[in-house]
């Protein structure tokens, strides 16, 4: 790996880089996923690739390739330098690196067991044991569970004289239970939808999430919300579990408080942001109970990793801090431009795609309240659980979400099910109206942010736990 | 090794047909599985994109996936790489068996596809597969002028590819197909406004960037100074990339056989019934010279025009061999890649098209809105076909059957088969749009459509 890298480097420099990075990649992957007690799904996925970066004429080119020989890091190389000189032909500002020390690093993902390791016929025990027991009633028309784990080895090697690798371990899994009658079709997953939870780390993950032993209460309540009321329509007050404050945060805090998004970078795709630098440290976000950081070195987080794709050590910084909104996610070319210095979030889907500002781990400072105590101190309103749907806008103002279960609350307890929750919301307003934050925290994973053009796909997190939100429009989407 | 040198500016598909031969039948004799299936795709794409009227970054990649899936009685493993050398073969083969050995019986497990006389689709136009970035930022150049000069600030992206498919399996099938795809995307904004374009073709000499970019930026200047007008139910002219939005979800939601045998798509148990307006036909069909239709699936079966909804009525969907066998019939060509979690899945949706160019549309309509496109469209309910999402960079208040200015983005919620039953006029002309994170095209036309529910709306 560090030879091509070398090669890469050495030949861009000849081609007239005035800076150049090269990443060579070894990523593998497994997929297994059970349906109804039986495999659908067997898949091992393993690539190795270089990918080459380079300014020439303060213009960005960069080409990858999937041979990984010498002669390939040579022709990427070249034909980075040649597609950046066509770039630098319509380059009204050239650009500029924020400094870096070159780091000299190694960085392994801690994991307690391997999942790698762990024999195939147990994963597929546990799956299809969790199948089985979700299997508790009639209207159950699927039962699915699954486990995915990733692994990439990164070689990152920069003409500054960076040279750092990587072991980066990602694990996780869930089950869903789907249930249906002759009107309606209802879910419910474990521990989170869309695949379930996912860390970086080991097999200890699946181990601790006991997926069978949950199977059953996610099946029952399916089949439930066939038949519980609809979510109301009207202004509420809202408690999201935690799993659900994590996408919140994703989607309306850490996307914004990207700077090339602010910077116009992803206006044709992906968006811009409210968040523009007129605001930054004089915003009022959020009230006084919101502090979010981001923090690459948080423990087991999706985003959590020695360096990033640039070769800038990992960081944790604030992003807001009691409501006010006080730092971007940036990257060597975007901080400058501010006057500011990279806090190391750009990551590239593989070696085939360019780093991107990726959130690292989005984390909500806990509060100290117990989620029951919550509920009990709100007296009537709406909890709502595990995301279903979610939308917001290309500046990442205007939100709906939709949850796969809600509860009414009803004399400070928990009451009936409801089913079909959504609720909207405009972001600022939204972040000011939450006035209290439980304890229990997760660092939950998000495995499939996308971003980019070629659309690149991330695993990020979001450290979150529940989180009270005074008078919110909820029901939006179903009636007149 | 091979095909992992594709010269820029030459013209070729990825991997020739021989080679794609080659490779697969060296993946296939080094399996010692009962029955064996290597697919191989592989795509050089380069992509130029632009923000702030400059070029801001720049790539070019050539990736491959070679996927084999081993069976053994009725167990079956399936191992992938990136990797096209020899070992990668080897031990791709090997891993595929091991993982199948390990694998419990699937009784529902289909036979491999029988070998078939697979059509020819004229995908490939090697001007695209030859494009070079000088060519690239030659084209986008004058874009990024004009929108400076505006005093705009235009962002996109024009890419170019080269793709080939390509399918085996030790019972005697090889398929192979090659085919290119382009595309011109940009957004123009301005201080309180903004307008797009989007154009998928597979010779990227039709995109008629200059054209398209001129289109953004007009709708930029026209919709300066949003009025902002309540959420409510608007007669709505959707534009055909703002229909195809809505269009894919029935993808989605239900238009496969698997969904649909698990009783979770729209369709299920409502096959001969009538779910939407009479107006409305829509077929998959890969044929179509419109879209980007391949002539076989993931499992190397050739694909079949499928008639999914006839003047309203729910006709049929699409299958894999898996869901053809549960169902008694034979599969239609649509098999997903393996392992191809979410079943069969139509590729090419074509919507049929109306009589009335959009100048008509519009000036059918005494108050109503326009949206350019939609953004962020997530399902809220699936069985229902209800789904969320908000307009985006072009939306427009129709007065009087003329644009009147433009207005502030609105959030939506809607039934797509509502949405198209209640469609009062289409348009005579379609546009393909191919959605890269589905793999799929539909091809739609612009559609007038009355009542259509804005729940909200936001602050641009």
């Amino acid at each position: 790996m560090r030879e091509l890298a070398e090669r890469a480097l050495n030949v861009a420099q000849l081609a007239g880089a005035a800076y150049a990075d090269a990443r060579v990649i070894e990523s593998r992957e497994q997929f297994v996923e059970v349906k109804n007690q039986r495999p659908t799904a067997l898949k091992e996925s393993s690539g190795l690739g270089l990918g080459v970066r380079v300014l020439v004429d303060g213009a960005w080119g960069f080409a990858a390739s999937a041979a990984a020989d010498p002669a390939e890091a040579e022709r990427c190389a070249r034909l980075a330098c040649r597609i950046a000189a066509a770039s630098a032909r319509f380059r009204r500002v050239p650009i500029t690196l924020s400094a870096l020390a070159p780091a000299t690093g190694r960085y392994e993902t801690p994991a307690a067991r391997d999942p790698f390791t762990v024999p195939l016929a147990d994963k597929i025990d546990l799956l299809i044991r969790t199948s089985a027991a979700c299997r508790v009633d009639p209207a159950i028309a699927v039962a699915q569970a699954q486990v995915h784990c990733w692994e990439e080895r990164k070689h990152f090697a920069s003409t500054e004289g960076a040279r750092i690798e990587q072991r980066i371990v990602h694990t996780g899994g869930g089950l869903c239970a789907y249930a249906r009658d002759a009107n309606d079709l209802q879910w419910r997953s474990y521990p989170n939808s869309f695949g379930g939870h996912f860390e970086a780390g080991g097999w200890e993950l699946v181990e601790r999430l006991d997926l069978p032993g949950h199977a059953a209460e996610a099946a029952h309540t399916a089949v439930a919300l066939l038949s519980a009321p609809q979510c109301p329509a009207g202004e509420f007050d809202v408690i999201l579990d935690g799993s659900q404050v994590s996408l919140q945060i994703h989607e309306s805090c850490g996307h914004p408080a990207e700077l090339d998004r602010v910077l116009g970078h992803e206006a044709n795709f992906a968006g811009t942001s409210f968040l523009t630098p007129e605001h930054l440290g004089t915003l009022r976000y959020g009230s006084e109970a919101v502090n979010l950081v981001a923090d690459a070195t948080a423990p087991r987080g999706l985003g959590t990793f020695g360096f990033d794709d640039e070769g800038v050590p990992a960081q944790k910084v604030d992003l807001v801090r009691a409501g006010r909104f006080v730092g971007y996610l940036t990257s060597r070319e975007t901080a400058p431009l501010i006057g500011l210095a990279s806090n190391g979030t750009m990551r590239a889907e593989s070696f085939g795609h360019i780093p991107l500002i990726r959130m690292t781990n989005i984390n909500l400072e806990p509060g100290v309240w117990t989620l029951n105590d919550l509920i009990a101190d709100t007296g009537e309103g709406i909890l709502m659980a595990t995301n279903r749907s979610w939308s917001i806008d290309d500046r990442r103002y205007n939100f709906q979400f939709g949850t796969e279960a809600g509860w009414e609350i009803k004399g400070g307890k928990r009451g009936r099910l409801l089913k079909n929750c959504t609720y909207t919301g405009i972001t600022p307003e939204f972040w000011n109206r939450c006035d209290a934050v439980a304890d229990d925290w997760e660092i939950w994973g998000t495995p499939n942010c996308g971003k980019g053009q070629p659309s690149q796909s991330m695993r990020t997190a979001q450290g979150a736990a529940s989180a009270r939100f005074r008078g919110i429009t909820v029901g939006v989407g179903y009636g007149a | 090794m091979s095909g992992a040198t594709t010269a820029l500016g030459v013209g070729r598909p990825p991997i020739a047909r021989d080679e794609a031969k080659g490779l697969l039948g060296e993946a296939l004799a080094m399996s010692a599985a009962d029955a064996t299936l290597a697919v191989l795709e592989s795509r050089d794409e380069s992509l130029t994109r632009f923000a702030n009227n400059e070029i801001h970054q720049n790539v070019t990649g050539l990736r491959h996936t070679l996927t084999v899936q081993a069976i053994v009685g009725r167990r079956s493993g399936i191992a992938s790489t990136s990797r096209l050398d020899s070992s990668a073969l080897r031990q791709v083969a090997d891993r595929a068996l091991a993982l199948a050995r390990l694998s419990p019986e699937d009784d529902a497990l289909p036979e491999p596809a029988p070998p078939a006389e697979t059509p020819e689709i004229a995908g490939f136009v090697p001007a695209t597969a030859a494009c070079t970035p000088e060519e690239r930022a030659d084209a986008v150049g004058p874009v990024l002028d004009q929108a400076a000069a505006h005093g705009m600030n235009a962002a996109g992206a024009l890419s170019t590819s080269a793709a080939t498919l390509a399918v085996a399996s030790t019972g005697g099938v090889f398929a192979w197909h090659a085919d290119t795809y382009a595309r011109f995307t940009c957004t123009v904004r301005g201080a309180d406004s903004s307008g797009w374009c989007d154009r998928h073709r597979r010779d990227w000499r039709a995109l008629d960037v200059a054209a398209l970019g001129a289109t953004a930026l007009e709708k930029a200047e026209r919709s300066r100074a949003p009025a902002e007008v309540p959420p409510g139910r608007y007669t709505v002219v959707l534009e055909a990339a703002a229909a195809a939005e809505l269009v894919a979800f029935l993808a989605l939601l239900g238009l496969g056989a698997q969904s649909e045998q698990e009783g979770r798509s729209f369709l299920s148990g409502k096959i001969g019934e009538r779910i939407t307006g009479e107006s409305v036909d829509l077929v998959d069909d890969a044929f179509d010279p419109r879209g980007f239709g391949r002539p076989f699936d993931y499992e190397g079966t050739p694909r079949r025009r499928v008639a999914l909804i006839e003047r309203g009525i729910a006709r049929g969907v699409v299958h894999d061999r898996r869901t053809a066998r549960k169902a008694g019939v034979a599969s239609t060509g649509h098999a997903t890649p393996p392992p191809a979690v979410e079943g069969p899945l139509p590729f090419d949706l074509v919507l049929a098209t109306g009589d009335q160019g959009l100048d008509q549309i519009i000036a059918g309509v005494e108050r109503g809105i326009l949206v350019t496109r939609f953004w962020y469209n997530r399902v809220v309910d699936a069985r229902r076909t209800i789904v969320t999402g908000m307009t985006r960079d072009g939306t427009f208040l129709i007065e009087g059957g003329r644009l009147a200015g433009g207005v502030r983005n609105l959030r939506f919620n809607e039934s797509v088969l509502d949405v198209l039953a209640r469609a009062e006029a289409i348009g005579r002309d379609a546009e393909p749009t191919y959605f890269d994170y589905l793999g799929n095209t539909v091809v739609v036309p612009a559609l007038r459509v009355r009542d259509f529910h804005f729940t909200g709306v936001t602050r641009f």
